[in-house]
């Protein structure tokens, strides 16, 4: 009776501590492939003088297109320009009217330029302000992206120290909480242990045991955290389904089922065989 | 004359215990196989220390402890196990699982180290037969008197044929009649040819046995004779 409380709660912070690390793991995931979304719609705007010929926004364009750190150069005209601002503000009056008045279109052509990466932008702007054609450029718009780009990465970060360190702290607790079960094992069992020791048992008959319960500890906890994991996954996919922009997250479990539960077993066991180790290394006299 | 093998050997053994404690003082003794000795002494005089290092639950701080010929100083930890199959041990608390009948706490001695099922079944009844328990053999632990628990201990001490028998106070918890019992059983066991070793600071029963007696008084030997009578100062 006793030792089934014990194993139960071996088993159960075992499954919180993996939980935590899964929670982590889904969440530092998710947020990243959220970064990279939003990474995706990043870019720089450059907004050319009006009176520029098309061919020199041609010599400009393919100048930019030839910048290694330039992913992809889009070019709107002033009309496009135009049409798109129509209709983005079809329902604005005000703003109708305005045109109206104006008469003629307000709007400048545009480059739009993407980076391979994030932190080429700088260095975009940069070579842009400087280049042998800076002074058909009217004015650069660097998209606000950066700043939250900033924050989100900063969340991403604290987010991972948090779990890192409940992590370990989970961790830790496992180990103590099933270092105790089996030193109360042991001593729960330590008159057949000294018939086993005295009638001449081997080291390992007598170790065997002890080392298969963090054994079990280890691979049960797996497969409870495991099932847990799916449930929330599930659960996520359910009630919040924009979340991930790149898809569900069932499928992304059922793709790497074999890696997370795989993970999650080798982590139990671990854990499972040096707490009760360092258990018997200490009580089991041999 | 037939060179009986020396199966025990103290030389200059000393024993100090953690924190400076003096077990034993330069022990120096020879057991040879098929001996009956019992080595008396008040409480506290080393006995149990003694016996302790012949089984190797102990490690002399000076001196070697020779079984067989071999230094128990040099078996590693692994070997360990081995050394301790060839000796049954047997002690004032009795150490029988009380979960288990007589015949399975016999039986688990033989289960532990790996021996088939089918040998278990023929050698229990026979050690059963041999310490006279055969009729107790379903019986639990708490349902036998102290002598009773003891004939299961040395049936148990027994049944992996041991060289020798190493029996710390067997009788202190018992009444004079089955501490009698006691002392035949193992005398008839010796009489097979196992090497028996006793502490004991009961007289008349070590006195009954007329055999060698060995005399331990803090940590040393005063006095060690074939025929010893215990005499208490």
């Amino acid at each position: 009776m006793r030792g089934g409380w014990l194993a139960f709660i071996s088993v159960s912070v075992l499954v919180l501590s993996m939980c935590v690390m899964n929670i982590f793991y889904v969440v530092g995931n998710s947020i990243n492939g959220f970064m990279q979304s939003v990474q995706e719609k990043e870019s720089v705007s450059v907004y050319l003088e009006p009176t520029l010929l098309d061919h020199e926004i041609q010599e400009i364009k393919a100048d930019l297109e030839n910048n290694p750190d330039i992913k992809s150069v889009e070019y709107i005209s002033k009309e496009v320009a135009l049409e798109n601002f129509k209709k983005d503000n079809a329902d604005e009056d005000f703003i109708m009217q305005a045109l109206q008045e104006i008469g003629e279109n307000p709007l400048l052509p545009v480059l739009v330029v993407k980076a391979h990466n994030h932190n080429q932008y700088v260095k975009i702007q940069d070579y842009v302000q400087n280049f042998q054609f800076s002074e058909k450029i009217a004015r650069i718009n660097y998209e606000k992206s950066r700043e939250e780009m900033n924050k989100l990465n900063s969340i991403v970060e604290n987010i991972r120290k948090i779990g890192i360190r409940l992590g370990i702290v989970f961790v830790v607790i496992s180990i103590l909480i099933i270092f105790n079960t089996i030193k109360l094992v042991i001593y729960a069992q330590r008159k057949e242990i000294k018939i086993m020791r005295l009638v001449g048992a081997s080291n390992s008959y007598i170790r065997l045991p002890f080392i298969f319960s963090g054994i079990i500890i280890g691979v049960m906890s797996a497969v409870i955290a495991t099932g847990l994991l799916f449930a929330l996954l599930k659960f996520i996919d359910q009630y919040f389904p924009s979340i991930i922009p790149s898809g569900n997250l069932v499928m992304f479990f059922m793709n790497n089922f074999w890696k997370l539960f795989g993970a999650q077993v080798a982590f139990g066991v671990v854990i499972g065989i040096f707490s009760s180790l360092i258990a018997m290394r200490r009580y089991l006299k041999i | 004359m037939e060179e009986k093998n020396i199966i025990i050997k103290f030389e200059n053994v000393s024993k100090v215990y953690k924190g400076g404690f003096p077990a034993l003082e330069n022990i120096n003794l020879e057991i040879t196989e098929g001996e009956f000795v019992s080595i008396i002494g008040q409480s506290g005089a080393g006995k149990s220390t003694l016996l302790k290092l012949i089984y190797a639950e102990e490690f002399p701080s000076v001196g070697s402890v020779y079984f067989n010929g071999k230094s128990l100083g040099e078996l590693s930890r692994g070997k360990l196990p081995f050394h301790r199959r060839m000796i049954g041990t047997i002690f004032q608390d009795f150490s029988l699982l009380s979960k288990k009948t007589a015949y399975e706490n016999i039986a688990y001695a033989l289960e532990v180290l790996g021996v088939p099922d089918a040998e278990i079944a023929e050698d229990v009844p026979q050690i059963l037969d041999i310490v006279g328990m055969t009729d107790k053999a379903d019986k639990f632990p708490h349902q036998l008197s102290g002598g009773e628990k003891q004939k299961i201990a040395i049936a148990r001490a027994l049944i992996h044929k041991p060289l020798i028998i190493i029996a710390d106070e067997p009788t202190v918890n018992l009444d004079p009649d089955s501490a009698m019992e006691i002392m035949e059983l193992l005398m008839k066991i010796n009489s097979f040819g196992t090497t028996v070793v006793l502490s004991s600071h009961h007289k008349d029963i070590v006195n009954k046995a007329q055999k060698r007696v060995i005399v331990l008084e803090n940590g040393v030997i005063i006095n060690d004779s074939p025929n010893g009578k215990y005499k208490l100062n």
